[in-house]
């Protein structure tokens, strides 16, 4: 039976006041979910909980669901194996009397468990723990995430005050059994910040600022909130951890690196997020569009997310290699973002620690094995795809075809009387040909317009000396072909998914290899989940209806996960991308129930769950903290606190724009190329790629527009996910490259000079109103005092600096494209640029608190 | 006003750091710090690093990977038999080949011709290593170096072959040496990143492999462990120079306003992280002045400069970086990753082989030599070697010797180290008598990683990193450290 909530929480508040709690405590905050033994009186031992993390870890690599790797004919991870009644290691009740207690309690070095070469070793606590597991009755149960949400109630809690929504009664519940109080309410100047950053993407103006500040009426925050959520910001926000879950780019990745037309997706995905497409429809949409009935092209667009793999051109490698490695990257990507499973132990061999087999994998891997998709090539708009092409495209594409047919034609007038033969026969047949190399006379044989672009190549140079007027002619076919072959790659062409009419035999490959298949199997869901139902064909739209089904115990919560991460800066589960047992249990288990079940009661509508976090108490708290609490809890788990963590570097810039009213609303459309240093798509490529930076507008774009080549991403950017596997949790690292950019990229620079130059227009004439709304511009809130001090001073200094150096005013007055208003003083100006700048680059500047 | 968030106003950053320096807070504040390379206090010479790594005393501290990107033909440099020569010409014989699997540009290798090497081999050295007259520079070391030529590789292609051999893994995703080395040791200077990368290629290559940047990525480590890719022309950090018209002295002067503003931050706000901000601008700020006096070479003697060769001078080139991975790890960085592509001689062995050659010998040496003279070798790894080698039979028409060339072959190649506790003037293992199969000894790639980990102090099996439930490690679930080479 599941343990209730509230006897873990009491388990650990005992804990508290031990006389040894500080060093619990401590392992409270780095290991929240980690059981705790302690004296005195005892709460049972929760299987799911308790006792299965420590077979797993220490256990499973030998005694586990890989059968190749079992030793001594003995399962842990199955009732069935751990419980055997024939030669049984284990004896309900009687823990010194169960063999595998006698075997990890042991001094002999051969017969102890874990056998000290496998370089793991069970701590006192675990060993007491699977003691008392035993003693009680060695009580079986399923791994938590498997199990489906539980349907509990929101806890009592004696602060009545203080809960809001359901959320907060499940966070103070907790608090309450810590021995901890939650913090007090962020200021308000500080909440419109985080919640638009939060929901937007997007500092707010002062205008936005005032009117809330202003806005005296109770609900004035929930109103800001249905604001936010309502903005089409909204999606252009919200589309990144999509992306990167997506692996989206615009080119493929390798050699080559070709670049893809993918962006229509990519615009389609903001737009389903800005109407609040429900997630089960946003789900199938884009796992088995196609399959719907009457597909439409949006439905076949959405399919996209599916392609957004890297395609491997690389000379040699075997087209079915790369076919598979494809379709392994499409199944486990599914598996990552809606399961919250790494199936990729599985290519190999059954999983270690999970019970997901290597036919598991290869039977998800079947849904996704049915494209026409042959794996050869680099071709990176290969079909299946969809076009985005509009009318004035379409047009002067068959203008470029029409001066192709043209120029073919003109070569051919002009091979009539070069080349004399015979009515009918091409020009190879001729006197003149048949004294040309092997390889010319090849090219001559075919019709003109059949030639390719190496083969023009081919007879451009060799007829350069002896038939100028006829090289021309070939020259100017291959410029046309050029110009028609350039602009037609560059149509959108999105390639999405299609099964092919006879399925595809899939069979499980030896050690994940292509050449190794052995038995064949079918598409299919993992065995240990619920199953599909058994009168649907089983594609790709039965198994997205089965990840959304309300049976499915893994859907809603690894996603509300997600959501809940994107806020917190953690998730519930802190591993978001793994709910297998070698995951992290649930810092709250019943609140993310609870909000699994919401999610999905509500028709899994995302604003309604995002407005639900961001009214919350919880969510509403100021991030201050005081040394005792960062003991306690150092990575704000139970949340007494309100978050604070660095902005994704993308926001940085975007930030940046919003501030200086740099930024470009404009959405959707191609990619652009924004500032980046010189020579790094040079170099990564040897020359063959070179960066076309844009002007004007382009420049301005929000950063979720900016073009992404796979190998080398854009360098303005920081802890981005590579965009070459699924990844769903960000990274945050703090670094001195960081600072170099948010200090030195052009775009910063500009900003900062853009900004000071709003500051100089717009606010009063006097140092301390410039300076405060320089700051108010980036940060929202007024400096203080002490802040204000800090800042004049800094303009002093900057301000004589530039005094004594006017040329170096000017030439920082020049960074960037956007023009400068010459009538502002050169000095002056850069002196603002300069405090903008420390402005832009303070910690608080980069972070959301 | 709320009397915690009063006591929070009132904690002053000395307070809070003098109250956890010596309190259990301890153990939370440096599990922060070290996470971000903070453990030690920035100015000393060891920062980051695991607790209890290295597992037991390192023979070597640095490490100087000079990558030949593409597969160098073992067969032409350094793995000399006599056996191709006799069959030069010849169909190769069906038992060396039978069931392997070739790249698709080969295909299948019946019938192929065996080509001998293009260059003569002559020994060198008090140890008589077989070096070919392609390499006269790096044969002059032969004394130094621990060649390998047993070496053999899963992979078939170049991505997955250098992802292997990198990061232990053929599939993008998993960090690479120099990133486990950096996350497990940290580094001795906290003016420039642990982990350093340079790439070049020779001019005029007309297949050179495109450097990935998965090649020096840190997979699921946090990325600050990924190398720092110093480039090849401009600030070799991005974004190192401060804007036209921004002093040093202006700047230093901002950040001491960030700095004092952050500071008033941290002692409102109480959040460690503003504490790591604050060290990493000053970081930054360090390296604007030490990365610029690293590439200034005014301090070399000709002498020096001179046994680099011309192209020393010139930004970008491998002799460049080879001074310059001389230079990083004098200066306490741990690991620096010289590349240098060009390597894929499919039909360039009588032509642009002599370029490669000619641009990496003599640099190659030298850094060897310079090391050695400067007592820097005992504990500084030199590897060279590429991702597999290159098949004994030609790939091309044999009548036709402009375009002779040959295949990838991940079954037998070479590589050298040299310094940081391996045996100088020594060959280790052996391939077959036709260079097609390592046979005595064979090293696979996970040995290799295991043995480099080794000579840093690191038992492989047990520098490892949870992700997605699982203990990964370079050497994923193999390898064995080469105990014959170790000094």
């Amino acid at each position: 039976m599941p343990p209730q909530p509230s006897s873990v929480l009491r388990t650990r508040a005992q804990a508290a006041t031990q006389v040894l709690c500080r060093v619990v405590l401590i392992a409270v905050g780095c290991a929240l979910t980690a059981p705790i033994a302690v004296a005195g009186e005892r709460k049972p031992v929760d299987f799911s909980r308790d006792v299965l993390p420590i077979l797993s870890d220490n256990c499973f690599r030998c005694h586990g669901p890989d059968a190749n790797t079992r030793k001594g004919n003995l399962r842990l991870d199955v009732k069935d194996g751990a419980l055997r009644a024939e030669d049984a290691v284990i004896n309900p009740g009687h823990s010194a009397e169960s063999e595998v207690v006698l075997r990890i309690t042991s001094n002999e070095p051969d017969e102890i468990m874990p056998p000290p070469k496998s370089g793991r070793t069970l701590t006192a606590a675990q060993i007491d723990t699977l003691e008392r597991w035993i003693d009680e009755g060695a009580k079986w149960g399923k791994h938590w995430a498997f199990e489906p949400p539980r349907d509990a109630p929101p806890p009592d809690v004696r602060n009545r005050a203080w809960p809001r929504n359901a959320i907060d009664r499940f966070i103070i519940a907790r608090l309450e059994t810590e021995g901890l109080a939650p913090s007090p309410e962020a200021d308000r100047t500080a909440l419109i910040r985080r919640v638009s950053l939060d929901l937007t993407g997007l500092p707010p103006s002062p205008a936005a600022v005032d009117d809330f500040l202003a806005d005296t009426t109770p609900d004035a925050y929930e109103r800001l909130v249905d604001r936010l959520l309502a903005s089409p910001q909204y999606g252009e926000r919200m589309v990144w951890e999509w992306l990167d879950a997506a692996r989206y780019a615009d080119s493929n990745g390798y050699q080559g690196d070709g670049e893809r037309t993918m962006w229509p997706w990519r615009d389609w995905a903001i737009s389903a997020l800005n109407r609040n497409q429900p997630f089960d429809a946003f789900t199938v949409q884009q796992l088995a569009g196609d399959l719907l009935p009457d597909a439409s092209r949006d439905d076949k667009l959405a399919t996209g997310f599916c392609r957004n793999h890297p395609i491997n051109g690389e000379g040699g490698r075997i087209a079915e290699e790369n076919r598979i490695d494809y379709v392994m990257d499409m199944a486990e990507t599914a598996g990552t973002v809606w399961l919250g499973l790494t199936f990729n132990c599985c290519r190999c061999h059954d999983h270690k620690f999970d019970s997901l087999t290597q036919r598991d994998y290869y039977g998800l891997f079947a849904f996704f094995n049915q494209t026409p998709v042959n794996g050869g090539g680099g071709n990176p708009q290969t079909p299946p795809v969809v076009d985005f092409i509009t009318p004035e495209q379409s047009t002067h594409l068959a203008t470029l075809n029409e001066k192709l047919s043209a120029a073919a034609v003109a070569v051919g007038i002009l091979e009539q009387s070069l080349f004399p033969r015979p009515e009918g026969e091409p020009a190879s047949a001729s006197d003149k040909a048949s004294k040309t190399p092997p390889e010319i006379a090849a090219v001559l044989k075919l019709k003109p317009g059949a030639r390719g672009r190496a083969q023009l190549d081919q007879l451009e140079k060799y007829w350069l000396t002896p038939e100028p007027a006829y090289a021309a002619a070939i020259k100017a076919q291959r410029e046309a072909l050029d110009a028609r072959d350039g602009f037609n790659r560059s149509l959108p062409r999105v390639m999405v998914m299609e099964d092919i009419p006879n399925p595809r035999p899939t069979f499980v490959l030896s050690r994940g290899s292509y050449e190794k298949p052995t038995d064949p199997v079918s598409a299919n869901v993992p065995a240990s989940m619920p199953p599909l139902p058994s009168d649907v064909p089983r594609n790709r739209l039965a198994l997205a209806r089965w990840l959304v089904a309300p049976e499915n115990p893994l859907t809603a919560r690894v996603t509300v996960n997600r959501v809940w991460q994107q806020f917190f800066g953690t998730g519930l589960v802190k591993t978001s991308e793994d709910f297998g047992v070698q995951g992290e249990i649930p810092s709250h288990p019943a609140l993310l129930d609870w909000l699994a079940r919401e999610f999905v009661r509500s028709g899994w509508d995302m604003k309604a769950l995002q407005g639900l976090i961001v009214t919350s108490s919880t969510y509403r708290q100021s991030s201050r903290v005081s040394p005792a609490l960062v003991e306690r809890d150092p990575q704000n788990r139970l949340l007494a606190r309100g978050s604070r963590f660095r902005l994704p570097s993308w926001m940085i810039r975007d930030q940046a724009l919003a501030a200086s009213g740099l930024l470009i609303a404009k959405e959707g459309g191609p990619p652009v190329k924004p500032y980046q240093p010189s020579g790094v798509w040079e170099e990564a490529t040897f020359g063959n790629k070179r960066y076309q930076q844009d002007h004007g507008d382009a420049l301005y774009r929000r950063s979720v527009y900016t073009f992404w080549r796979r190998i080398v991403g854009p360098t303005a950017f920081f802890d981005t996910n590579a965009r070459t596997t699924c990844v769903v949790k960000p990274t945050r690292t703090n670094s001195p490259m960081h600072a170099l950019t948010t200090l030195n990229d052009v775009t910063f620079v500009e900003a900062a000079r853009a900004l000071a130059q709003r500051v100089l227009k717009t606010a009063g004439p006097s140092p301390n109103e410039r300076v405060e709304l320089a700051f108010r511009l980036v940060l929202t809130r007024k400096p203080s005092s002490e802040e204000r001090r800090v800042l004049l001073g800094s303009l002093d200094r900057a301000r004589r600096e530039f005094s004594a150096d006017p040329t170096a005013a000017r030439k920082y007055l020049v960074v960037g494209e956007s023009p400068r208003d010459e009538t502002l003083d050169p000095v002056e100006h850069a002196a603002y640029t300069a405090l903008a700048s420390a402005i832009l680059n303070l910690d608080e500047a980069l972070t959301k608190q | 006003m709320d009397p915690l968030a009063l006591n929070h106003r009132h904690v002053t950053r000395r307070e809070f750091f003098g109250r956890t320096a010596c309190g259990v807070g301890t153990a939370a504040l440096a599990s922060l710090l070290a996470r971000d390379g903070l453990a030690a206090p920035v100015g000393s010479a060891h920062v980051g690093g695991l607790p209890g790594v290295p597992h037991f005393a390192p023979k070597a501290k640095h490490v100087i990977y000079l990558f030949q990107n593409g597969a160098p033909t073992h067969v032409e440099l350094y793995d000399y038999k006599p056996q191709l020569r006799a069959l030069h010409g010849q169909t190769m014989p069906e038992s060396y080949a039978a069931g392997k699997r070739f790249s698709t540009m080969t295909g299948d290798p019946k019938g192929k011709r065996v080509l001998g090497p293009v260059e003569p081999f002559r020994q060198h050295g008090q140890s008589g290593a077989w070096v070919s007259a392609f390499l006269p520079h790096i044969a002059s070391v032969a004394d130094e170096l621990c060649f390998i030529k047993s070496m053999h590789t899963d992979a078939v292609n170049h991505a997955p072959a250098i992802s292997l051999l990198l990061s232990g893994a053929q599939l993008p995703g998993r960090p690479t040496a120099g990133a486990w080395l950096a996350y497990g040791l940290g580094t001795e200077t906290d003016q420039l990143p642990a982990f350093v990368v340079m790439t070049s290629v020779s001019k005029g290559t007309t297949c050179g492999q495109i450097f990935y940047d998965f090649y020096w990525g840190s997979g699921f480590l946090p990325s600050r462990f990924q190398g720092a890719k110093f480039r090849g022309s401009g600030d070799p950090v991005l974004y190192l120079s401060n804007p036209d018209g921004m002093s040093r002295n202006l700047r230093r002067g901002l950040l001491d306003d960030i700095a004092a503003l952050n500071d008033l931050k941290l002692r409102d706000f109480g959040d460690p992280e503003i504490a790591t901000r604050v060290a990493q601008y000053e970081m930054a700020f360090k390296m604007q002045a030490s990365v610029p006096e690293l590439t200034d070479f005014s301090s070399e003697s000709p002498e020096v400069l001179a046994m680099y060769g011309p192209q020393v001078h010139e930004q970008g080139t491998y002799a460049y970086n080879c001074l310059m991975a001389r230079r990083l790890i004098e200066r306490g960085v741990r690991f620096v990753q010289v590349m240098h592509a060009g390597w894929d001689q499919h039909g360039s062995l009588t032509t642009e082989l002599y370029t490669q050659c000619r641009d990496t010998d003599q640099p190659s040496a030298a850094l060897v030599k310079d090391l050695k003279q400067r007592g820097l070798l005992d504990d500084t790894l030199v590897i060279w070697g590429g991702e597999f080698g290159r098949t004994p039979f030609i790939q091309g028409n044999f009548d036709d010797r402009k375009r002779w060339g040959r295949d990838h072959h991940p079954y037998a190649f070479t590589v050298w180290m040299a310094g940081g506790g391996t045996k100088a003037g020594i060959t280790y293992g052996a391939s077959d008598d036709l260079a097609m199969n390592a046979v005595e000894n064979p090293v696979h790639v996970h040995d290799f990683q295991a043995t480099l980990l080794h000579l840093l102090g690191i038992d492989h099996k047990r520098l490892t990193y949870r992700f997605q439930g699982r203990d990964f490690r370079l050497t994923d679930v193999h390898g064995e450290v080469v105990k014959g080479i170790l000094a």
